[in-house]
């Protein structure tokens, strides 16, 4: 494997999506090259920042839209039995 | 035996008890398609009504929150389609070219420290802001696989695409929210300095372009593996595969390599 196909799968690489030989080529490029190692390792850091900031960032549903969304389904649900 | 109208309640409370668990994935990826407030609960309603109005189309044993997406992806393709968000062009080869700029400028301070939490004082509205920089199509890939946990196969799934449109996607998408990060990082200082060339090696001959076709001359190894590998990582083209896009000039840029 080539750093630049190391390149091209390291996402995949990540997803744990490779197949065991292309992983395994991975693996062993990555123990002989510190410059692909250390990009792999930003790689992995940016998307747990990602994750962590982005979900930081997400809130629960309001409450009122639980509401109302019990409310419509249990009206749609009587205007359907009531058929 | 039950009447019809008993079933119909069963399946009612059922459907409820099923799909509320999810509401705040879908609130919170429906307020990141529409970006506001109002959007995403009227998109969340209509997805739950439509939910449950085909809820005995659902195939027991399939996975029930990618099948909710999928509804939402498809509801708000058809409410937003006319609205139409701005076309973005994409030059792929200047997001990698960029991305290259950008990582050898940048990452060598990241790498320095792996332990500290990177871009720490990162400001919501600029993680917001990177988030919200990417096309559509691509953002919604991310979230689904880097923040629901999605598999490619159910992403697939949800988006009615194949799965070498997600990888091709979410490669990219990944890449240029990679790199806006970066770049908000340097701009606004949570990361520091120019970097030492010493630390991470140039890598000119990989930075550059994709080749030009008149340019076959030179570099010929470099360039040979990569059309190989693309054709292997993501078969086929985007167009062909989409039937319903919400920027379909977006798709027609993905050709220009
Ligand atoms: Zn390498």
């Amino acid at each position: 494997m080539i750093c630049r196909e190391v390149k091209r799968v390291v996402y995949f690489f990540l997803d744990g999506s490779l197949g065991p030989n292309k992983k395994q080529d991975f693996d062993k490029h990555l123990k002989l090259c510190p410059d692909c190692d250390a990009r792999t390792k930003l790689h992995e850091r940016l998307r747990a920042f990602l994750k962590r900031r982005v979900t930081n960032l997400s809130s629960a549903a309001p409450d009122h839209l639980k509401t109302r969304l019990t409310r419509s389904i249990r009206a749609f649900r009587n205007e359907w039995s009531a058929r | 035996m039950k009447t019809a109208v008993a079933n119909e309640h069963e399946q009612g409370w059922d459907f409820e008890r099923a799909a509320m668990p999810y509401v705040d994935s879908l609130y919170n990826t429906a307020y990141r398609m529409t970006r506001n407030s109002e959007d995403a609960e009227d998109l969340v309603q209509e997805t739950y009504l439509k939910a449950y109005k085909y809820y005995d189309k659902f195939e027991e044993g399939t996975n029930f929150k990618a099948w909710l997406f999928k509804i939402m992806k498809n509801t708000f393709i058809n409410n937003y389609r006319k609205k139409k968000l701005t076309p973005h062009k994409i030059d792929f080869s200047e997001i990698e070219e960029s991305y290259e700029r950008v990582i050898q400028k940048n990452a060598p301070d990241l790498i320095k420290d792996p332990e500290t939490e990177i871009f720490q004082d990162m400001m919501d509205e600029d993680v917001k802001r990177a988030l919200d920089s990417l096309p559509h199509d691509y953002k919604m890939v991310v979230l689904l696989a880097d923040i629901e946990g999605f598999s490619y196969k159910e992403i697939a799934e949800i988006l009615d695409c194949p799965v070498g449109t997600v990888m091709s996607r979410l490669y990219r998408g990944r890449k240029m929210l990679e790199r806006t990060l970066l770049e908000y990082a340097r701009k606004y200082g949570y990361i520091r300095g120019e970097a030492e060339p010493a630390k991470m090696r140039s890598r000119k001959d990989e930075a550059k372009p994709r080749k030009k076709k008149d340019g076959a001359g030179d570099e010929p190894e470099a360039q040979e593996p990569e059309e190989n590998e693309e054709a292997v990582l993501f078969t086929g083209t985007e167009d062909e595969e989409f039937e319903f896009e919400v920027e379909e000039t977006e798709e027609e840029q993905f050709e220009v390599e």
